[in-house]
């Protein structure tokens, strides 16, 4: 679900969605949904809220919304919020901020914010954070750019941006950049494509993305691309994926690259998408 | 595809691996114990099972389709109770299927949940414990597996209360950490679990986990996590202390005034022997921001706060040294209204790094000015 996802918003960005039939997508992804209203990875599997904001997100990107019943899928996903505010991923119970994001981005796609408790959700990802201004799995868990994503993203679709340190969380994220001008996901690490996105879409949500130096990772992802057969790695001269090509895709939109439509940075779809949702009724 | 060679390997072994076909003749040659197992897709010995890459694809899709028929059959018929075990037949069937899954394929998220399924009907602390040796086994093939990490946690929030060796548990899956993070640098999921577990610790617990894992620092100065999981493990201790002078069951800082000491101590040493690495400066950042915050005002005393202006020759030490600087000053003014003894020369700071990194000049000007911006309003305050 998640490889659906991934690819399908890909095409969409490149203008290329009608490349698939919708149909058969669509047939597919509602196969994938669970009695409770989860959605699973792919058929008889079990539902967990990973893929279930996948789903919903392909199905945004295709304006089919309405197949589904927003009020079974927000029932879900509301079902999973703890006491203290937290989500788990799914019925046995793990818990991590990345979870928050995915419930919180599905039912604002949904238009269901109100079935969860917003005020104990953000407080819950508020106590996520470090002494470094990045934010980790549960608190006290060290810092990651892409759990950073999820809890700014999540912060940012609530309104309530106002728990970040912005000059500091910057700080931190602007370090991310490495000497040829890709970006990591932690210190010391190697740059990868995937943090394209994570690390800039929330350095875009805190207003601090110039900050870095946007020519360089440009430069960087395009060296990243297989020209032979189209897809982008996560290092140059590495293999491949449909998961790398996304961010590196997601990544240049974000910074305007030519070709390409814009991208939300906090719902990951593309920003006529998002519109749509929110202002057509 | 058969897989009952697969299967009878399996109850032996602790640890999996795949290797490509050609590895199997010099494994071959070097087995001379009667222990091989004559098979051209796998090889044991010692409890150790590999298994070619070239058979791994027709092995999982024949693993898949097997465990996904058992869990079919388990639903359909598995909750009847009958006198003839044939319910408890099927159960087991699934449980020998997901198992041999899981060591072709760490993250088949579904077959986790089934066996967590079956175990949580049965609350047999054995069979708990038996779900944390198929997860190590499972991340000995694959150490970032988020999912067999996960199962990890699930049993020991299900044994935590029921269970009168949850402490040594908490110890023994640190020291699993620390085994995986040997063989798997900068291993988040690993890390993030030992992380988890300091709040399943008792405070001599988190202090033997404080000395212990130093050496190992020590050794891996380019791991952050391991240096996350000091401070994780500090910031324990802090929170304890401070709880403590609250209550007033204790008026001293003695005992954590000494442990910051010699963290900083350590630290200055480790960033002078290796040049240049990020994750020492890093946390060097914590520790002297915590060290300002709790004990510059507590005990009136500055003069052990460590300006580093021992520059190296290096451009990375330098940067980070600089950085360092300018990351705490505005840090100290942002939050607590302290002032530095020293005050840095923004100034001078901004030309060092434009000689050690000139292609960031940009980014030096940026965070030079809101430092300074920090400074400013200090000042203001304190008129």
């Amino acid at each position: 679900m998640n490889g659906a996802y991934w690819g399908l918003t890909t095409l969409d960005l490149l203008g290329k969605l009608d490349a698939l039939d919708s149909n058969e997508v669509i047939q597919w992804i509602m196969k994938c949904q669970h009695e409770s209203g989860g959605f699973a990875g792919n058929i008889g599997h079990d539902p967990h809220l990973l893929y279930t904001l996948s789903a919903v997100q392909v199905l945004a990107l295709f304006d089919k919304l309405n197949v589904l019943d927003a009020d079974k899928v927000a029932n879900y996903i509301s079902g999973l919020q703890n006491e203290d505010g937290s989500f788990s991923g799914d019925e046995w119970g793990e818990v991590d901020s990345r979870f928050s994001y995915l419930a919180i981005c599905c039912l604002s796609i949904l238009h269901r914010l109100d079935k969860m408790n917003v005020e104990k959700a953000v407080n819950y990802i508020a106590s996520c954070k470090n002494v470094d201004g990045g934010f980790g799995c549960t608190p006290g868990g060290e810092s990651h750019a892409g759990q950073i994503f999820c809890c700014v993203g999540a912060l940012a679709i609530t309104g309530s941006l106002h728990h970040v340190d912005k000059d500091l969380l910057g700080w931190w994220l602007c370090e991310r950049q490495v000497k040829s001008g890709g970006l990591n996901g932690r210190p010391e690490k190697l740059p990868d494509v995937c943090y394209s996105w994570w690390v800039l879409s929330s350095l875009i949500m805190i207003d601090r993305v110039h900050w870095i130096n946007k020519d360089k990772l440009v430069k960087f992802i395009l060296n990243c691309q297989d020209t032979e057969n189209g897809g982008i790695s996560d290092r140059p001269e590495d293999a491949v994926d449909v998961f790398h090509t996304y961010f590196g895709v997601a990544g240049l939109s974000l910074l305007e690259y030519p070709g390409l439509k814009a991208i939300d940075p906090a719902h990951a779809l593309p920003v006529d998408v998002v519109n749509r949702i929110f202002f057509q009724k | 595809m058969n897989l009952s060679s697969f299967w009878s390997l399996i109850p032996l072994i602790d640890e999996v691996g795949f290797i490509h076909p050609s590895q199997f003749v010099t494994l071959n040659k070097e087995a001379t114990s009667s222990l091989k197992h004559e098979d051209a897709n796998f090889w044991s010995r010692d409890h150790k099972l590999a298994i070619s890459t070239d058979v791994l694809l027709p092995l999982y899709n024949a693993a898949k389709d097997a465990f996904m028929h058992a869990i079919s059959q388990y639903k359909r018929h598995g909750n009847l109770s009958d006198a003839s075990g044939y319910a408890s037949n099927l159960e087991s069937e699934a449980m020998k299927h997901s198992k041999a899954l899981l060591l072709l394929s760490c993250d088949f998220g579904t077959a986790w949940n089934f066996r967590k399924l079956i175990v949580s009907k049965k609350q047999k602390i054995m069979l708990f414990l038996d779900e944390l040796l198929l997860s190590a086994l499972v991340l000995s093939y694959s150490p970032k597996s988020e999912k067999s990490w996960c199962h990890r946690r699930w049993v020991i929030k299900m044994i935590a209360g029921k269970c009168s060796t949850l402490q040594d548990i908490a110890g023994k899956e640190s020291e699993l950490v620390e085994k995986i993070a040997e063989r798997s640098k900068m291993n988040y999921r690993a890390w993030n679990h030992r992380c988890w577990l300091v709040s399943y610790m008792t405070t001599e617990q988190v202090l033997h986990e404080l000395k212990k894992s130093r050496n190992w620092a020590g050794l891996h100065v380019a791991d952050n996590s391991c240096f996350h999981y000091r401070t994780r493990l500090m910031l324990r201790i802090m929170e304890e202390h401070c709880h403590k002078l609250e209550d007033g069951t204790s008026d001293e800082n003695n005992e954590i005034y000494q442990i910051w000491q010699e963290e900083l101590d350590w630290i200055e040493a480790l960033i002078k022997r290796y040049v240049g690495r990020e994750a020492l400066w890093l946390h060097r950042r914590f520790l002297s921001l915590s060290w300002i915050r709790h004990f510059t005002t507590t005990l009136g005393d500055t003069s052990n706060y460590r300006a580093y202006n021992d520059f190296e020759d290096f451009q990375a030490q330098a940067m980070y040294s600089a950085t360092y600087i300018l990351w705490l000053t505005k840090q100290i003014s942002d939050s607590q209204g302290i002032e530095l003894p020293e005050k840095p020369n923004l100034g001078s700071l901004e030309t060092m790094l434009n000689m050690a990194c000139p292609e960031r000049s940009f980014l030096w000007d940026i965070l030079t000015r809101i430092t300074g911006k920090c400074d400013e309003v200090l000042k203001e305050n304190n008129c």
